[in-house]
Formats: C-alpha cells, sequence, structure tokens
C-alpha cells in the first residue's frame, strides 16, 4: 500500500535524474581523473611509462637527451599506478578533472599512435647517437693512444727533448662532434 | 508426444544484459530441455597477467574482469599474490577491503534486485530500485575514487585510506538507504503481482543444488549453507563484524530475492561495525619478495564463490594465474532449473541468477 502512495507522490516529484550536461553529476572530493606531470620535478626514469597498464604514457627524447612527457587522457585508466611507483614526490599526480570528451576531428587514437611510434623511435635515434658518438670518441682515443705511442717509441729512439703529453696535444686536437642525426639502426 | 520447438534465447536479448545463449525446447509453453552457450567474450585477461603484466599490476588488471564485482576480483588477485610473497597485510587494509566489498555487494545486489523486477514486468519496481542503488554508488565512488572500476586492493593492502568525512558520508547515506531497502522489502515481499511471477517459479531442490555445485544466493536460497565468508577467517575476518548466512528452503525466483534482501541488512550491518571499529594503522605493507610457489584464495564475491589461483617461479611475472568465477559454477543449475517452467517466465528466472558473463569468460 505504501508503495502505491510512493508511486502516486512520485508523479508530482522532480526526477531523480540529473540533467548531466546542464547541470553537474555527484563527484566526490579525491575523485581518480587525468595525470599531470610536472617536468621541472620529474627526475625521467621512466618508470610511470614502464609501469602503465594501458600504455597511456610515453617518453620522447630529442638528440640532446631532453625528454618530453606524452599523455593520453583517451588511453588512461585512471588507476593511479604511475603516481604510486613515482620515486619522486610531486613530480606526477593526479588531478579530480576529467578529460573533456573527444570529437572525431582530434582523431586521437590513431595520432596516440603515431605519438607512441614517434617517441619510440626518437629514443632509439638518440641511443643510436649517442652509440655513435661513443664509437666514434673511443676510435679517437683509440688512433691518439697509437699514434702517442709511436711518437713515445720515436722519442725513445730518437731522444727528442719533446715529451709524449705534449706531443698528444698537438698532435690529436679533439674534433667536434658532428650534430646531423644518423638514421636508425635496422631492427 | 506433442511438438518440440527450439527457441533461441541471446547471445543478444531484450532480457539478457550479457552475452549468454540459451537454447531452450518447448512444448507448447513448457520448457522441458536446456542448453547455455557461453564464451561470447573471452579476453584472454589470464593470458596478458602472465605475459604482459607483473604480478604488482595483476590486481589492476584483474579487476578489469568483471565491472560489478571488480573488487572482489582484485582482492583475490591481491590476496594469492600476498600468499605467495608471504606478505602479511596490516589489519586496517583487512577492514577496508571487507568496507569495500560489502558496498559492493549492496549496489550489486540491488542490480541484480531490480532486473528481477523489470524482467518480471514491473517496471516501476525497477526504476525505484535503481534510484536507491545510487547511494551504494556514490559511497563506492567516494571511497575509492572512481565509480565502477574501483582499483582499491593492491599487493599488500589498499590503494588509498578512508578520509574521516568520506565514513561520516557513508553513516548519513546508508541511514537515507536502510528505509529505503526495508521498504523494497516489503514491495518484494508482499507484492500480489510480482508474486505470480516468482513464487513457485524457477525452483530448485536442495539436493540437486548440491549435486550441481551451485553457490552463492542460488545456492543458499535452495538451503545449502554455502558462503566463503562463513568458511574462510585466515584473510578476513567476517565473523567478528557480525556475518551471519542467510538461508532460505524454497529454491525459486522469490527465495533468491529474500536472500538477496536480508544479505543486505547483512552488509549494512558489516559496514556499521566496520566503521565503528576501524583500526588504527598503516594501509599497505609493500614488499619486495618475489612470488613463488602457488596458492589458492576464494572470496565470496556478490554472486558467490570467486576462486584465484597462481603460481609464480621467483620472477616479476607470474607463471599461471586461474580465475573460477561463481557464475562458472551456476551453469549447471541454470540450465537445470529452466525444466518444468513456462517459458514466458524465463526472462525473470535468467535475472534471477545474476549472471556474470565477462567474469566466467574473462
Amino acid at each position: 500500500m505504501s508503495a502505491f502512495v510512493t508511486a502516486l507522490g512520485n508523479l508530482f516529484k522532480k526526477p531523480a535524474t540529473v540533467c548531466y550536461p546542464f547541470e553537474p553529476t555527484y563527484k566526490p572530493t579525491d575523485y581518480r581523473g587525468l595525470i599531470e606531470h610536472v617536468p621541472e620535478v620529474c627526475i625521467w626514469c621512466r618508470r610511470c611509462e614502464i609501469d602503465c597498464l594501458s600504455g597511456a604514457i610515453v617518453f620522447s627524447q630529442d638528440l640532446e637527451g631532453q625528454q618530453t612527457f606524452h599523455y593520453n587522457p583517451y588511453v588512461c585508466i585512471y588507476c593511479g599506478e604511475c603516481v604510486a611507483v613515482c620515486p619522486k614526490e610531486g613530480s606526477i599526480f593526479q588531478i579530480a578533472a576529467n578529460a573533456a570528451p573527444a570529437v572525431k576531428a582530434q582523431d586521437v587514437n590513431n595520432q596516440w599512435g603515431i605519438t607512441f611510434d614517434n617517441a619510440v623511435e626518437s629514443r632509439k635515434v638518440y641511443m643510436a647517437e649517442k652509440k655513435r658518438l661513443a664509437d666514434l670518441k673511443k676510435a679517437e682515443q683509440a688512433a691518439a693512444a697509437a699514434e702517442a705511442k709511436a711518437a713515445a717509441a720515436a722519442t725513445v729512439t730518437t731522444a727528442a727533448a719533446v715529451t709524449p703529453a705534449e706531443q698528444i696535444a698537438t698532435a690529436a686536437p679533439i674534433v667536434p662532434p658532428p650534430s646531423e642525426p644518423t638514421a636508425p639502426t635496422a631492427e | 508426444m506433442k511438438q518440440q520447438f527450439e527457441i533461441p534465447v541471446g547471445a543478444q536479448h531484450i532480457s539478457l544484459l550479457e552475452p549468454l545463449h540459451f537454447k531452450l525446447t518447448t512444448e507448447n509453453e513448457t520448457i522441458v530441455d536446456a542448453d547455455a552457450n557461453l564464451y561470447y567474450v573471452h579476453r584472454g585477461i589470464e593470458n596478458a597477467c602472465v605475459t604482459k603484466f607483473k604480478y604488482r599490476q595483476v590486481p589492476l588488471v584483474v579487476g578489469r574482469v568483471c565491472g560489478l564485482c571488480s573488487v572482489s576480483h582484485g582482492t583475490a588477485a591481491a590476496q594469492v599474490i600476498e600468499k605467495l610473497t608471504k606478505v602479511e597485510i596490516p589489519l586496517r587494509a583487512k577492514y577496508l577491503r571487507m568496507l569495500v566489498i560489502e558496498l559492493d555487494r549492496i549496489h550489486s545486489h540491488l542490480l541484480c534486485l531490480a532486473h528481477v523486477a523489470e524482467n518480471s514486468g514491473f517496471e516501476a519496481l525497477f526504476m525505484q530500485t535503481m534510484r536507491d542503488r545510487e547511494y551504494s554508488m556514490e559511497l563506492l565512488e567516494s571511497v575509492c575514487g572512481n565509480r565502477v572500476q574501483y582499483d582499491y586492493s593492491i599487493v599488500g593492502g589498499v590503494n588509498r585510506d578512508l578520509r574521516p568525512d568520506v565514513a561520516a558520508d557513508i553513516k548519513t547515506k546508508l541511514a537515507l538507504l536502510k528505509p529505503r531497502v526495508q521498504a523494497l522489502h516489503e514491495v518484494f515481499e508482499t507484492n500480489w503481482s510480482l508474486s505470480l511471477k516468482n513464487k513457485g517459479v524457477g525452483a530448485i531442490s536442495k539436493e540437486l543444488a548440491m549435486k550441481l555445485n551451485a553457490v552463492g544466493p542460488l545456492a543458499r536460497a535452495a538451503g545449502v549453507p554455502i558462503d566463503v565468508r562463513n568458511e574462510t577467517e585466515d584473510l578476513l575476518p567476517w565473523k567478528e563484524l557480525g556475518f551471519e548466512m542467510i538461508l532460505d528452503t524454497a529454491g525459486d525466483v522469490y527465495a533468491r530475492n529474500m536472500v538477496r534482501i536480508k544479505e543486505l541488512y547483512v552488509a549494512f550491518r558489516i559496514i556499521d561495525n566496520i566503521l565503528n571499529g576501524l583500526p588504527e594503522g598503516d594501509i599497505a605493507n609493500i614488499s619486495k619478495a618475489l612470488p613463488e610457489g602457488e596458492a589458492i584464495v576464494r572470496v565470496e564475491a556478490p554472486r558467490g564463490e570467486l576462486m584465484h589461483y597462481a603460481r609464480g617461479n621467483k620472477t616479476n611475472v607470474l607463471e599461471r594465474l586461474k580465475i573460477k568465477a561463481p557464475t562458472f559454477s551456476n551453469v549447471g543449475a541454470m540450465v537445470e532449473i529452466f525444466k518444468g517452467n513456462q517459458y514466458a517466465s524465463a526472462p525473470a528466472i535468467i535475472a534471477s541468477y545474476d549472471p556474470c558473463l565477462s567474469c566466467t569468460a574473462r
């Protein structure tokens, strides 16, 4: 009987639902929302990228080694694992705001795929460049050492007044490395 | 022999929430035989957990197995990994896990009751029940920070602490919800038109339920005393928080409704006890041990007994993870219950099973 009265009363009550886009819905104060990153505090260890479940975080790297944080709120599952694993307090945190609805023109899924692949590629390029520079430096050092050895042998035989160290400094000036990127190695 | 017709229900059907296919053989209006096809939504989560994800991420991944009993899956996975890594979690974390599991049970049971009402043809009761369910959804959102995927249990404890204002919020909202549930109880118990579709419909005997290994409210409504909360005490201390097993004898849709509503009262009592006696201390005990050996954990999800099995080999990735969802255990009984009922009762019977096929197919 009371249910019947309630049903009649409901005819004259406001609806229990919320008229959502025009009125805000219920949202708790510490709602789990978007991930924010502070580059000034970050130590660039990439733990958040490694431990991200859905692959919503990726770091790209330019040739100087400077990393950039990329984040896709439409791939993110808002689990907060990146915040939990971060070793540096305050460099990544979760705010209570939602992502705005994406529209078709933004093409978020395809664009994110491209961004992700480019970021991974840029890190490979950086590593290849680093390796190339290291190899170059190693070869230069080896050449300088060989030259110094030859010169030392020459000094021993000819008993010249020039010391080996001076000879290295004059014989092998350090060549500044070229800055153009090399093509990534095929893998 | 009368002429028989095979009527398919599903995999997409207006009365089904989940992709489940029943093949019902009918004579006139009576169902004489039934068959079920499952596993339309297999996603390979178990394989992903042992190949792609580290063991610390597994509780968050298996939470995605099911939208309704997310916290049960997450807690079971966290507990089984805690067993493998031999981590003892703080008492406060245990209490908070139980709090969220019970809040989850409230919203899941209210959803099931709403769908039984809807599939029995009582749309208004569906609306009322879903409106009241919103309280429990808001509470889960304020406790866990998300409405559906809670991500609450992690390996070693829980993700976030219960703030005092959220605890006060739980008390005020449950105080509003309790009289509503009492009103719903009265309707589900005494409404005559609902009883036509529920009383004596879809009945199963205690012997058959035991024989077919039914679990959860389906078995308890038939009088089988099976509840993980009654059997295990080592991982979550249910009994000291006022757990009490709800049993019925009839085994029909009406009895399942009554079991679910009475379990809501038990959940209210457990939540009150948790809030009043929440111990102080840490919420998580993070260790760096690697999982080794094998272990089994059982958790009482809203639909029944949920089992997680895991094996580790001292690496960061588990060697094997097996999830046995409650609906999987119930399929045998679900098929058997149809026999002898009217075809028109099938939607209400299906809703009263509370099937969760995304759990079952994983």
